[in-house]
């Protein structure tokens, strides 16, 4: 089974949070900072002291793209990848199913919902938290 | 009073400005070339390209290949196999994109490593079928914000771009067919190049419209051209260009600023469209050369995506930030604008070479060489802000 591909030692840890569906991501252990994508150190303060906490799940819209072309297998076009601010101060970019495209705006809540990727394993997505636009 | 006096070295010391100066420029055929390979054809590869131009570049500044001290590649292409292919001893050397490669020449001339530096690039990603988005991503390696995002559907260097223009025309309330001023504006000048792979297929605003997203917002003319080429250019220590015979064309200043923080998740582009290195960026240049963006004769922005061009002009004072699209279409940038940008047709219209030929077009302008000449060129102003490194390298004749 083809997982996703690792770009640190890093990474493997959070992916196995992903499959539990809770999504952690690292804070430096020293000065409370926040990082994502996985990493060796705290870009504040260079410590290699870090722990994993499970993500709020909750956030904003900051942008969003719609494909009309496909370029990765598993996500055969119009797909639409949006990024958004986690309330921790993190970007997270993922998909949102194509059909909540027509009510994104920037600043909507968004939150976090888990789904399968066709090569066989879980990734976060993102759904509106407060529902279609009226 | 025997202490050592601290002396404080003048800044012309410490000062780039003025020191050096192109000479010579030369690129390859890059419409008979985008041709051949289309119909399957492989010309050459990036050296070959980079050869054929090397070639031109020296017989445009009348030197000798023995003449040259210096060599900088261009990414594609192994800095000790082209000395070694080129036939050329360096004293001094290095592999470099298009702007540190200028910034690099600037640096060795000065420090006195060498006077006669060859910058020479060939790029056969056409041919080669480099893959800039999908998962066999070129670039991944370098920039994580490449490959990182693929297992959630993001890929490609275009959607990037089209996260900013999203946010942008959300935040601004910029629309299409602003954006769409680019396109048609650069196939316009084009239209006047004869090396421009573009340049017999003309653009209008509905014909821009109308095309296919690619990534929305972004249509297919938004995106650069994929073509194999080369150029190349030979910059002098600045006197000895004087005594060279050809009006030698000054690279008057060039400064550079990055923005990093968060960039695999595209904080730097989608909080600040890197508009805080283009302002570090741009108040450096403008002292330099005492002048600023209402007097410079034309720019020319690093184009992979046309919405380089209105993040630039919002960040370096041509407008204010989120004045862009009313400033592209009362003021004009194509032919007969007011500003006249990426006068050669840029990535878009004119031919890919990754802000080499931005470059020479400069040249070009100041000489009075280009496809259609922007009157009384004094000065041109290079932009690019590619993966957060943000540089600006001013040009001038005297
Ligand atoms: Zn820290």
């Amino acid at each position: 089974m083809a997982g996703p591909r690792l770009y640190s030692p890093f990474d493997k840890t959070m992916w196995e949070s992903v499959a539990e569906g809770k999504m952690k991501i690292q804070r430096c252990e020293e000065c409370g900072t926040y990082r994502y994508p996985p990493g060796a150190c705290c870009p504040n303060c260079l410590s290699t002291e870090m722990q994993w906490e499970e993500i709020s799940g909750t956030g904003k819209v900051l942008s969003w793209i719609t494909y009309h072309k496909q370029y990765l297998p598993a996500y055969p076009a119009p797909t639409t990848v949006v990024a958004a601010m986690l309330d921790e101060g993190e970007i997270l970019i993922t998909n949102i199913d194509h059909a909540e495209t027509k009510d994104l705006a920037v600043d909507r809540p968004i939150r976090v919902i888990y789904g399968d990727h066709p090569d066989g394993y879980r990734i976060p997505r993102f759904t509106l938290a407060d529902g279609p636009a009226s | 009073m025997n202490a050592p006096q601290t002396v404080t070295p003048a800044a012309s010391d410490l000062s780039l400005d003025n020191v050096a100066a192109v000479v010579g420029i030369g690129q390859s055929d890059w419409r008979a070339d985008y041709k051949s390979v289309r119909e399957g054809g492989k010309p050459t590869d990036s050296y070959g390209y980079g050869a054929v131009s090397f070639r031109r570049a020296l017989e445009d500044a009348g030197i000798q290949k023995s003449d040259v001290d210096g060599l900088i590649v261009g990414s594609p292409t192994s800095f000790e196999r082209a000395s070694e292919l080129y036939g050329v001893t360096p004293r001094w050397g290095l592999q470099a994109d298009s702007s540190q490669a200028i910034v690099a020449a600037m640096m060795a001339i000065k420090a006195g490593f060498c006077e006669v530096v060859a910058l020479v690039y060939g790029n056969d990603q056409r041919s080669a079928k480099v893959q800039y988005g999908g998962p066999q991503a070129m670039g991944g390696g370098a920039n994580l914000s490449y490959v990182y995002h693929a297992p959630f559907g993001l890929t490609s260097q275009g959607a990037l771009y089209a996260m900013m223009q999203r946010r942008h025309m959300e935040l601004t309330g910029a629309t299409e067919a602003d954006l769409g001023q680019v396109a048609v504006g650069q196939r316009a000048w084009a239209g006047h190049n004869p090396a421009a792979i573009m340049k017999d297929r003309p653009l209008s605003l509905d014909d821009y419209l109308s095309s296919p997203y690619i990534a929305e917002p972004l249509h297919l003319h938004d995106y650069c051209l994929i073509n194999d080429g080369g150029v190349a250019l030979i910059i002098m220590e600045k006197s000895r260009a004087r005594r060279q015979g050809r009006k030698p064309v000054t690279i008057k200043t060039a400064f550079r600023y990055d923005l990093h923080g968060g960039s695999t998740t595209l904080r730097p582009r989608l909080m600040d469209f890197y508009h805080t290195g283009h302002k570090v960026v741009s108040e450096k240049v403008y002292n330099a050369v005492g002048f600023g963006p209402r007097d410079v004769d034309a720019v020319l922005v690093y184009d992979s995506f046309s919405c380089h061009i209105p993040f630039a002009l919002e960040g370096f004072g041509f407008c204010g930030i989120g004045e862009s699209g009313a400033f592209m279409r009362e003021t004009g940038i194509g032919p007969g604008g007011k500003l006249p940008v990426n006068t050669h047709g840029g990535h878009l219209s004119e031919s890919y070479m990754q802000g080499w030929a931005h470059q020479t077009e400069a040249v070009r302008q100041l000489r009075g060489e280009a496809g259609l000449n922007v009157p009384n060129c004094r000065n041109i102003q290079y932009i690019s802000d590619v993966v957060g490194r943000v540089y600006s390298i001013i040009y001038g004749v005297d």
